[in-house]
């Protein structure tokens, strides 16, 4: 190889002696020059000093030239430009806009991209510039193609930041890394740049340059977590613990809301503002009714706040019941109320509340008040503080009249309408009888009354018919099989008498009915409740009566039970059943599958309604206006799939139709779901500026400005050095310095020996 | 002709039929066993306990007393049945006891009531007979002083009757409930009138403080049997015991 193809030199020692044995060689040189310096320092003459010292030391340094035999090492050097880490966000946060109302993170992302076009060149001519694309992961990444409609699914900084380091290949040193972000970080660095994470990222030994997108719209609000169980239990207190996230705000009281479908069902306020930026509020609030229901907590929409969607979130709760709170009202002890109690305390998924009128005002008791056991009717306490709590009321054989009950018969008709359930069963104080007639009561049963009179009550005993209604109606099912059912009603024993009613009311049911034709047990809806018509005072003969004629109890058990499911509206007793496949799913837009149903009809004699044809109306919290949503028809096993289209985040009602192929109605089902984004990426978007500035600080870096120049940014080490060939030649031969040395140490000799030196 | 008894219940009929109602049905008949003894040993005892429970509660009544079979299958339309006899009575037939069985199992009520108020006399010997043959092996217990026939109405604090032979009731519980009452103290006999409306018998040893007491205990047992244990419900328990300790 000629030295042509060198293009770097540099002295160098070509010795082959230890190191060790050089430094000993140079103390007994230092020392040698030091003794000889010690002989003549007396000597007056300066000249002469000077002389000898130098030949000494000369002699000193030819001696370690022999030693060292210093050479020339020729090099074939080549320079390495450092390497140089781009990290654009690529995450779904970025869609969100970069100031109210302003353009998205991705477009400002995409603005800057293209104004340091030459920006970015330049760096390259310096650098090895790697660009990446991040979210969940790493993706080398075009500055010229950023994307505008972004969708990784979550934000990480620190991998991006680590992976992006160690990805780097050849050996280029890291000169710095430039990070372009909202900062929304979801992953490890959620909580903050933890002393851990700032030590990790210390350790990469390169700087990084941070550039905020978004960070003028960081003031942002959002409800970040709920917790709550999936289920809650009718009339017992729920709790939720909600947590909120505030950033860049004062300190400023901000309303928490919980909504169930519109209605306002509790409500607190919390003071954000200062160092902190998460708040946990606690919400309580008693569910009055069962079902499936959506919640919706939500907080104001403060001006300036970068993110809308994040200040309110939506949970499906499904409400159900441990047992049916039942309010039993009773005018007068009967055999009749004696074995209604009977079967209901026994039944243990009944809660029995029961107030029993023992002593009328014109009853004597021919003692004092303290001798006896009776209590006041509590009216006010039942019908106006408590009435909600209960999932039936039953007035049996009770007037309200004496006891001054007019003004609750409002609010009992409203708690009906309102979900509730209410039934009257028959007797001398009852229906028409008991002057009910033109009442709110009146107005929630499925009949219609009369005033009260001789007529109030027909004694002629009642034989029992099931009409065609009864037969389908799972609250006369005695028996699976509709000839068995009819013989089994028909077996009873006649009825002594019944109370006589008006016409029906229009959507009222007749489940049976005496031989000629007088309504024995009428059912009907009132607004969202529930009604039963019970027009006799003795339905405890198909109890104890029926006993006696051997056919048992189980007639009297089996009725009273579905009649209070069916009241209550058990699901178990109804014909549809609808079941969102998930309670949540991802709004439109989104990718993922939409809203979708399953609905399961049943037909009259419970078994699969093949052919049924369905139809679905969907509702929401901000529009309850129903809207058609879907239609299907009932496959061979009565079930159906109906998706629905997709929809934005919301809380949404679905209320599914359905008549069988015979063209009969089977009834509606309800079921709740929520559209909301599942990824915290949607949720905690609010720009954190603040996390980018910390990661800056502690690898030394800084936050930069739009404007700034990546180019003249203080990057750590902007190129190195890599040797490929060498060689080495000696640079004086050594008898030369050999000779040259006698010559110095005999001139030395000879000048001591002149000037009288030893 | 009407007898001297129907036209004795006649002003009790008018204080009963005061409100509509269907039938008998709907009110308390009380069911006097016919049995092969002297099953009607006070016949005015009842009717006259129907009125007093009329006048006083809520509870509608018949004063008309169904004398009845135990097997009679109408037996069934009076859940409450009263067994009474101032003697022994003898015991009744297997399919009689049967049902008697299957009365008490499905909710009927049986008073039983020593007219001869003999503490281990005939009558309670037969009736304790009787029951343990209703439930084999079974035995009437004490009705305890907390039992809620006693604060059924009435704030009692123990029985009564025409005389003070025991201290105590005793019952049978089927199902959690007494289904069978037993009074050794002639309690319907502290109700009865003669045909000019007097008390038939002297009530000893408390006279008329001890009558009415008798009669509270009727009331209590009446409204016992048809509202079972409504007075042990949670809402009356404070002022229940507010007033026991007045």
């Amino acid at each position: 190889m000629s030295d042509a193809a060198y293009n770097a030199w540099r002295i160098t020692s070509l010795s082959t002696l230890p190191a060790w044995l050089l430094a000993l060689a140079l103390c007994a040189l230092a020392a040698g020059v030091w003794l000889s310096f010690r002989g003549f320092r007396s000597e007056p003459a300066g000249a002469r000093r000077i002389a000898l010292l130098g030949f000494r030391l000369l002699a000193a340094l030819l001696v370690l030239v022999l030693l060292l035999e210093p050479g020339i090492e020729l090099r074939s050097e080549s320079r390495v430009r450092a390497r140089i880490v781009l990290l654009f966000d690529t995450s779904r946060s970025m869609k969100y806009p970069a100031s109210p109302g302003g353009p998205s993170r991705a477009q400002e992302l995409q603005k800057w991209a293209a104004q340091h076009k030459p920006d970015l060149a330049q760096l390259a001519s310096q650098f090895q510039v790697d660009v990446y694309g991040f979210d969940k992961e790493l993706q080398p990444m075009d500055p010229s193609r950023l994307p505008a409609d972004p969708q990784g699914p979550a934000t990480d900084l620190m991998s991006a930041l680590t992976g992006a380091a160690s990805a780097g290949t050849g050996g280029r040193p890291l000169a710095g890394l430039f990070t372009a972000s909202d900062g929304a970080d979801n992953a490890e660095l959620g909580e903050g740049l933890s002393p851990a994470a700032a030590e990790t990222l210390r350790k990469l030994g390169a700087p990084v340059f941070a550039l905020p997108i978004g960070a003028q719209a960081q003031k942002d609000l959002a409800v970040e977590k709920i917790a709550v169980d999936d289920f809650a239990f009718v009339r017992n207190q729920v709790t939720l613990d909600v947590t909120l996230s505030a950033r860049g705000f004062g300190a400023t009281d901000v309303p928490v809301t919980l909504r169930r479908e519109g209605q306002v069902v509790a409500q607190k306020s919390v003071r954000v503002g200062g160092d902190r930026s998460r708040y946990e509020v606690k919400l309580t609030f008693v569910p009055d009714r069962t079902g499936k229901f959506a919640f919706t907590v939500g907080v104001p929409v403060y001006e300036g706040e970068a993110l809308a969607q994040n200040n309110q979130k939506s949970f499906v709760l499904k409400v159900i019941r441990d047992r049916v709170r039942v309010l039993l009202v009773v005018g007068r002890p009967s055999w009749d109320v004696r074995f209604l109690r009977q079967l209901l305390k026994r039944d243990p998924n009944v809660d029995l509340i029961s107030f029993f009128i023992l002593r009328t005002p014109g009853d004597d008791p021919h003692s004092s008040q303290d001798e006896l056991s009776l209590i006041p009717f509590p009216t006010q306490e039942i019908f106006q503080e408590q009435l909600k709590t209960f999932d039936l009321v039953i007035f049996q054989n009770f007037n309200h009249r004496p006891y001054r009950m007019s003004q609750y018969l409002d609010g009992i008709a409203e708690y009906v309408r309102d979900g509730g359930a209410f039934a009257m069963i028959g007797g001398d104080q009852s229906f028409s009888a008991g002057d009910y007639s033109g009442t709110p009561i009146e107005d929630i049963l499925p009949v219609t009354l009369l005033p009260p009179g001789p007529t109030a009550i027909d004694e002629t005993p009642a034989s029992l018919h099931l009409t065609d209604a009864g037969r389908r109606h799972p609250v006369t099912e005695l028996a699976a099989n509709a000839a068995l059912n009819d013989q089994a009603w028909g077996a009873l024993p006649k009825l002594p008498g019944l109370n006589t009613t008006g016409p029906l009311k229009g959507g009222a049911q007749v489940l049976l009915q005496s031989g000629e034709g007088r309504p024995v047990l009428v059912v009907g809806e009132a607004g969202r409740g529930r009604a039963l018509a019970l027009l006799s005072d003795s339905s405890w003969y198909w109890s104890f009566v029926a006993a006696g004629a051997q056919l048992g109890p189980r007639a009297y058990e089996t009725f009273w039970h579905s009649a209070i499911r069916w009241l209550v509206r058990d699901p178990a007793l109804t014909p549809m059943r609808v079941a969102a496949e998930r309670p949540s799913f991802e709004p439109a837009g989104s990718g993922s599958e939409p809203p979708a149903l399953d609905v399961q009809v049943r037909g009259s004699d419970y078994g699969a309604a093949a052919g049924a044809r369905i139809s679905v109306v969907e509702s929401s919290a901000e529009d309850p206006v129903p809207r058609a949503a879907g239609s299907a028809v009932a496959g061979p096993d009565g079930n159906a799939r109906i998706v629905l289209p997709s929809l934005p985040p919301g809380a949404y009602k679905t209320t599914v139709t359905a008549r069988r192929a015979d063209g009969t109605e089977v009834g509606e089902a309800e079921d709740a779901f929520v559209v909301a984004p599942a990824s915290r990426e949607l949720i905690e978007a609010a720009p954190r500026p603040d996390l980018l500035a910390a990661i800056a600080a502690a690898t030394k870096g800084r936050v930069i400005d739009a404007g700034d120049a990546l180019a003249k940014l203080p990057w750590r080490d902007p190129e190195r050095v890599e040797v490929g060939q060498r060689t080495s030649k000696p640079l004086w031969d050594n008898w030369k310095v050999l000779v040259l040395l006698c010559c110095v140490v005999g001139a030395e000799w000879t000048l001591r020996r002149r000037w009288g030196y030893a | 002709m009407p007898t001297r008894r129907q036209l004795l219940a006649w002003p009790l009929l008018v204080a009963a039929g005061r409100a509509l109602a269907f039938g008998d049905e709907a009110r308390l008949v009380f069911a006097q066993v016919r049995h092969a003894g002297r099953w009607d040993p006070r016949p005015d005892g009842l009717s006259r306990l129907a009125w007093e429970i009329a006048r006083r509660t809520s509870i509608e009544t018949s004063p008309q007393v169904k004398p009845i079979g135990l097997a009679d299958p109408e037996l069934y339309r009076y859940p409450f049945a009263v067994l009474s006899s101032d003697q022994g009575f003898p015991a009744p037939a297997e399919n009689e006891i049967a049902q008697l069985r299957r009365y008490l199992s499905y909710g009927g009520f049986l008073f039983l009531d020593d007219a001869s108020a003999q503490k281990g006399g005939a009558f309670e010997h037969s009736a304790r007979q009787l029951v343990s043959s209703i439930v084999p092996g079974a035995q009437m217990a004490r009705v305890p002083r907390e039992h809620v026939l006693y604060k059924s109405f009435y704030l009692l604090d123990g029985p009564a009757g025409r005389v003070a032979a025991t201290p105590d009731l005793d019952g049978l519980e089927l199902g959690g409930r007494l289904a069978v009452l037993y009074s050794g103290n002639d309690l319907i006999g502290a109700f009865a009138r003669d045909s000019l409306g007097t008390w038939e018998f002297e009530v000893t040893p408390g006279g008329e403080l001890q009558r009415e007491k008798s009669i509270r205990l009727g009331v209590n047992i009446a409204m016992y049997a048809l509202c079972l244990d409504y007075k042990e419900d949670q809402v009356h328990i404070p002022f229940i015991m507010k007033r026991r300790r007045i």
